[in-house]
């Protein structure tokens, strides 16, 4: 009994949607030239990292507080939360008791979640939220009304997360949940507040020569393979393919300052970009 | 980086300071201590959107009579796919502009309409339907006490939907979401029910020399390039990395029988294996 729908309401684009397939390459390339609407072209996204900040207390969390209400009344800041310790030694007694990656990701984000509340006690008097992935669509309004909301970072995948192509830890985590939470609302900024100045050639803490990296283009950063990342690499492989965030930051928590900087669009910390992003970007 | 990260209080693990992000860090996770299956009986089967449920209840009872048929011998969760609501509405958020977690988002609904009818249907056989959150806290327990659960095909990514590499319609669907929950549980089997008998080398209503594919490795037919499948190609990737579910079973569901020869484990429509 397929119902059909009424074909003369359709774009030329949606009568092929309907009858045709998702997968067809022909299709997909046609919804390329579609418009991109920015959602929340004004938005920040702030991560704030779990082991970097949050498991330091109150002598790391205190002063991104402090620049945090200080840029209540200049910018709209979405907060997530990272893990941390606590979501390494749950992943590691999950795996040695034989759980799958998708409850991996389950019990991470109850430690992000930790986080998200803990940072939202220090916020609250200036009034600010914090948002399940379920109540997104009130965002807009606490963002207009009260410059910040606070998440946690993990996307809400649950046991839907995917494998990873080696070992046990999901792969898609805080970095990549904030990343795709700044794609889809298009937002201003993507900026990650981590425990380091950004990108070095070489750890600083063990090789003196290291170098820092001001700026360095996503695809140069994953052909050159490196052993270990500043962000989680599904980041750098979305970024490939988003449409709306072009570049993400990263800036040190620990030196004050820094996030207010990133904020007024000054090139502090290390700044990722994908040059050739696909076609369309909302900016 | 900083895998020190001197100043933090941390917690005692194998994990503690390290880069999760570090190589040799992410293969030491591999082992020693092998996935378990949660639910190793479960039957993971989908019900395809348009290929099925659009067609009303010329498709969808026998299939559902089939399902009750298997109760007995078989734990069944029922995934459902969104159809041509979700078409519909692909069309008009893209003319709108709207970005790819968005459309997730909206199209997500119109499979739950799907799955809540499936569920409607089979509740006077002690089916429930329970949405993602209840199916992280509640599908054991619901399947040791009801005889079967509904599900929503498409998986809970929302705004949070990767943007693909082509064009703009998400990437996950409902044979994605079906997959992801059998591989999760170490289900058993992961049938996915189609209009079609499974995997041809092209269109056979267009192309009469095309020959059917009765087995195959995900990785090969991944190189083979087809330029349409009848299912998500993610599902593809996804079972080079299975861990539990090592294979998916996409057969006719609108030939009677089907689904009861695929629950026995017979060879029936096309079986893709990591």
């Amino acid at each position: 009994m397929v119902e059909a729908t009424d074909d003369a309401a359709l774009t030329e684009l949606g009568r092929r949607l309907v009858g045709g397939s998702l997968s067809d390459a022909a299709i997909q390339r046609a919804t390329e030239a579609t418009p991109n609407f920015a959602i929340l072209p004004w938005a920040n996204v702030v991560k704030i990292g779990g082991q970097s900040i949050m498991d330091r207390g109150r002598s790391a969390v205190g002063p991104v507080v402090d620049e945090v209400v200080a840029n209540l009344h200049r910018h709209k800041m979405i907060l997530g939360t990272g893990a941390g310790t606590r979501a390494r030694h749950v992943y590691s007694l999950a795996i040695d008791l034989g759980l799958p990656v998708g409850v991996l990701t389950v019990l991470g984000t109850a430690v992000a979640w930790q986080n998200a509340q803990m940072l939202q006690y220090l916020l609250a008097k200036h009034g600010i939220a914090f948002l399940e992935p379920e109540s997104f669509s009130s965002l807009p309004h606490y963002l207009m009304e009260r410059g910040a909301v606070i998440c946690q970072g993990m996307p809400p995948y649950k046991l839907w997360e995917a494998n990873p192509s080696l070992g046990r830890i999901p792969p898609q985590r805080t970095d990549t949940g904030c990343f795709l939470i700044a794609e889809v609302f298009g937002a201003r900024k993507m900026i990650y507040v981590k425990d380091e100045d950004g990108l070095y050639t070489a750890d600083p803490k063990k090789d003196r020569s290291a170098t820092h990296i001001p700026r360095i283009g996503a695809q140069e950063l994953l052909a050159k393979d490196l052993n270990d990342l500043v962000v989680e690499r599904a980041v750098l492989e979305l970024m490939l393919t988003a449409r709306n965030i072009k570049e993400i930051q990263f800036v040190n928590g620990l030196k004050p300052g820094q996030l207010t900087a990133a904020l007024d669009g000054e090139p502090v910390g290390t700044v990722i970009y994908v040059a050739d992003a696909p076609a369309g970007g909302a900016r | 980086m900083s895998p020190g990260h001197p100043g933090a209080q941390h917690v005692v693990s194998s994990l503690m300071r390290e880069s999760l992000m570090d190589k040799g860090v992410i293969a030491g996770t591999e082992s020693p201590s092998p996935v378990r299956a949660i639910l190793p009986k479960l039957n993971v089967i989908q019900i395809g959107g348009l290929s099925i449920m659009d067609r009303g209840h010329e498709a969808v009872l026998p299939l559902l009579e089939e399902i009750v048929a298997s109760q007995d011998e078989h734990t069944q969760v029922i995934g459902v796919g969104p159809g041509v609501r979700a078409r519909h509405i692909l069309s008009v958020g893209l003319d709108l502009g709207l970005p790819t977690g968005a459309l997730a988002t909206l199209a997500a609904k119109s499979s739950a309409q799907n799955a809540y009818m499936v569920s409607c249907l089979l509740a006077s056989r002690g089916f429930v339907y329970l949405e993602a959150p209840f199916i992280v806290q509640l599908l054991p327990a619901m399947l040791a006490a009801a005889r079967g659960a509904v599900f929503n095909g498409i998986p809970p990514y929302d705004l949070w939907e990767h943007p693909p590499a082509l064009g703009k319609i998400p990437p996950h669907g409902s044979d994605a979401g079906s997959y992801l929950v059998g591989e999760v549980f170490g289900a058993r089997s992961i049938i996915l029910l189609k209009d079609v008998d499974g995997l041809y080398t092209a269109d056979p209503k267009t192309h009469p020399e095309a020959r059917f594919i009765p087995e195959i490795r995900a990785a090969d037919l991944i190189r083979m390039r087809l330029p349409a499948l009848p299912i998500e190609p993610v599902v593809l990737d996804l079972l080079t990395r299975a861990k539990l579910a090592k294979s998916i079973r996409i057969v006719n569901g609108l030939v009677p029988g089907n689904l009861s020869r695929a629950l026995a484990g017979d060879q029936v429509g096309t079986l893709i294996h990591a």
